[in-house]
């Protein structure tokens, strides 16, 4: 969750229970979680709509997200709002600690101890690509380290054909960078018109973008064999139902002792309990255990 | 190498310290009666003697973290946070004045933000899943990195030393301990507590809090701690660098002790915990900086 945010005009508004109950409404939704201490940032993002809305009260606005005939269509609005911003390359820092420290080192121990070598990730409703380009160059930066002797793709997949043809092109402003070193800049981007970058060859070659609905059975059921899935902000938008599905592909997908990783203010809560839930410094990860796992055992 | 034996005169001589309160010995035979039998009064009277101990009392009575309750005075504030916490201030300020500034190899505000972050985690938790002293837990809570300030005092280079390898090697402190010193700060922490005449499940709590399931007793008690304190560790309310490490919790011995005595805990929404230790983050370095910080490094 974007950490900026303007406080509302008014702070004696934070007080008011209705921020709590459209706090829960959207966490019962979608699984996007806001503390209470951070409430000013719901409140600031609700106010944004609300004025669009010419909504007076978040009492008023409460009614908008649970008993109006728009509530769907609002609550996507509002959803849009809590995630804007969200998209830029090394977002979330804390999610590649956990990879390069934790859990590739895991994973990568198994597979060699079976004579695998070959690594792949999924980036699962990749949006305009920020994170699947991340997610190259941090294997390309770990290739003569932890990934020595290892081969690696990403799969980059999205239902929106416009973000996958600008995911594609790999065009960025100064936004979508604005987390990424000078050194890796030089590295995997050339220079494309005013103040953009493009990705270069050696990074879109580590990708391979495809078209994929996550409702899509039939698509779902062939994509095997993952190591890491990456699902950003995108299951937010699902109904329970859907959620519960993906999720169930999701697992198949992975391999036993692959992990998924979801936006940080997401939870799987009451989605899903096959997968377990594993903390990393500042990120939290769902682990598919291997087979004869058991608790009380060492991942 | 230093030893435990060694270190344990050490230990004993922090009693005598001038740096612990005047205020301290009367106030904590007043506290440890039953509660029915605690005269108020004269609990605030001895907390208004000592302007760090009520400062602090008051800037917590009014912290959102214990309700937020617009407290102007220490009478107030006492009643507001209740006898018990008292307790655990008073223990704060007096551990808090007896580590010389140019000892601490652990930044003291980042110690402290982890004690008081594992004390909110642990009534909180305790609350969560019915466990009967939530404010035993909050001390057991605070008090549990007790050995740090011991190995800080005792054997101050060597634990520097630990302090380093943990950090560059990206590892628990107790490990690097353990291979240095030849013992942790739980089993120095214990030491000091048992001096101290903690009382023995709080002991048990600073012995265990990284192998719960070495505890004979207190299990509950021990458990809690030991979950929080790595919830602490995993969001960024640690001992001040990074640890590797993924702790799935539902797999931890400590959780599965305590889901065998408290049930609702196997349907806690673990995620949304997380993130409300998060949302306190901001909360819990304000008041470690109101209260504690006056020796940052």
């Amino acid at each position: 969750m974007a950490t900026v945010g303007t406080k509302p005009a008014r702070s004696e508004d934070l007080d008011d229970p209705a921020y709590l109950r459209i706090r829960d409404v959207i966490y019962q939704i979608s699984g996007i979680y806001q503390p209470e201490e951070k409430l000013y940032l719901l409140a600031s993002r609700c106010s944004r709509r609300m004025s669009a809305l010419h909504v007076a009260s978040p009492t008023e606005y409460l009614e908008h997200l649970t008993v109006r005939g728009n509530r769907e269509a609002e609550l996507r609005l509002l959803l849009n709002e809590i995630t804007i911003g969200e998209t830029y390359m090394f977002r979330s820092p804390q999610q590649l600690d956990a990879l390069r420290n934790v859990v590739l080192p895991q994973i990568l121990q198994a597979k060699t101890a079976l004579g695998f070598k070959r690594l792949h990730i999924w980036s699962a409703g990749c949006s305009t690509g920020e994170e699947p380009y991340t997610l190259a160059m941090f294997l390309l930066e770990e290739k003569q380290r932890l990934l020595a002797g290892c081969s690696f793709d990403v799969l980059a997949t999205d239902l929106n054909d416009n973000s996958l043809s600008a995911a594609r092109a790999g065009i960025y402003g100064e936004y979508s960078l604005r987390s990424t070193t000078e050194p890796l800049r030089r590295k995997y981007f050339k220079p494309a018109g005013e103040k953009q970058q493009q990705a270069n060859e050696e990074l879109k070659s580590i990708i391979r973008f495809d078209r994929v609905n996550l409702n899509d059975d039939s698509r779902m059921t062939f994509l095997k064999g993952m190591d890491v899935i990456f699902c950003c902000n995108v299951l937010i938008y699902f109904d329970l139902a859907s959620k519960r599905k993906v999720m169930q592909h999701f697992y198949a997908n992975l391999l036993p002792g692959g992990y998924l990783f979801l936006g940080h203010a997401e939870s799987l809560y009451q989605v899903d309990d096959r997968f377990h839930l594993v903390h990393f410094p500042g990120a939290i990860g769902y682990w598919k255990p291997p087979v004869g796992y058991a608790p009380g055992d060492e991942p | 190498m230093t030893t435990i034996e060694a270190i344990r005169p050490k230990i004993k001589s922090l009693e005598g310290m001038p740096t612990v309160p005047a205020i301290v010995q009367p106030l904590s035979s007043l506290l440890r009666q039953p509660a029915e039998h605690v005269d108020l009064e004269k609990v605030v009277e001895l907390v208004s003697y000592d302007s760090t101990i009520a400062a602090q009392c008051l800037r917590m009575a009014n912290s959102p973290l214990f309700g937020r309750r617009n407290t102007e005075t220490v009478r107030s504030a006492v009643i507001a946070l209740g006898i018990k916490r008292i307790e655990a201030i008073l223990l704060g300020c007096c551990l808090n004045r007896i580590v010389p500034a140019d000892c601490w190899s652990i930044d003291p505000n980042t110690f402290w933000r982890h004690s008081l972050g594992c004390a909110l985690v642990s009534s909180r938790l305790a609350k969560m899943i019915g466990y009967p002293d939530p404010e035993k837990a909050y001390l057991s809570g605070l008090l549990h990195d007790l050995g740090i300030l011991v190995n800080t005092l005792a054997c101050t280079e060597d634990f520097r030393e630990c302090v380093e390898k943990a950090r560059q090697e990206h590892i628990a402190l107790h490990c690097c301990e353990r291979e240095r010193l030849g013992f942790t700060h739980c089993e120095s922490g214990k030491i000091l507590g048992e001096h101290w005449k903690f009382s023995p499940d709080v002991i048990a709590a600073i012995e265990f809090h990284h192998d719960a399931t070495r505890a004979d007793s207190a299990s509950d008690l021990v458990s809690l701690v030991y979950l929080s304190d790595l919830l602490c560790r995993v969001r960024d309310l640690g001992h001040g660098y990074y640890e590797a490490m993924g702790v799935d919790f539902a797999g931890e011995n400590a959780w599965l002790t305590l889901v065998e005595h408290y049930p609702t805990l196997a349907r806690m929404d673990l995620a949304r915990l997380t993130m409300d230790v998060d949302g306190a983050m901001d909360e819990i370095v304000a008041v470690v900086n109101a209260v504690f910080g006056m020796q940052s490094s």
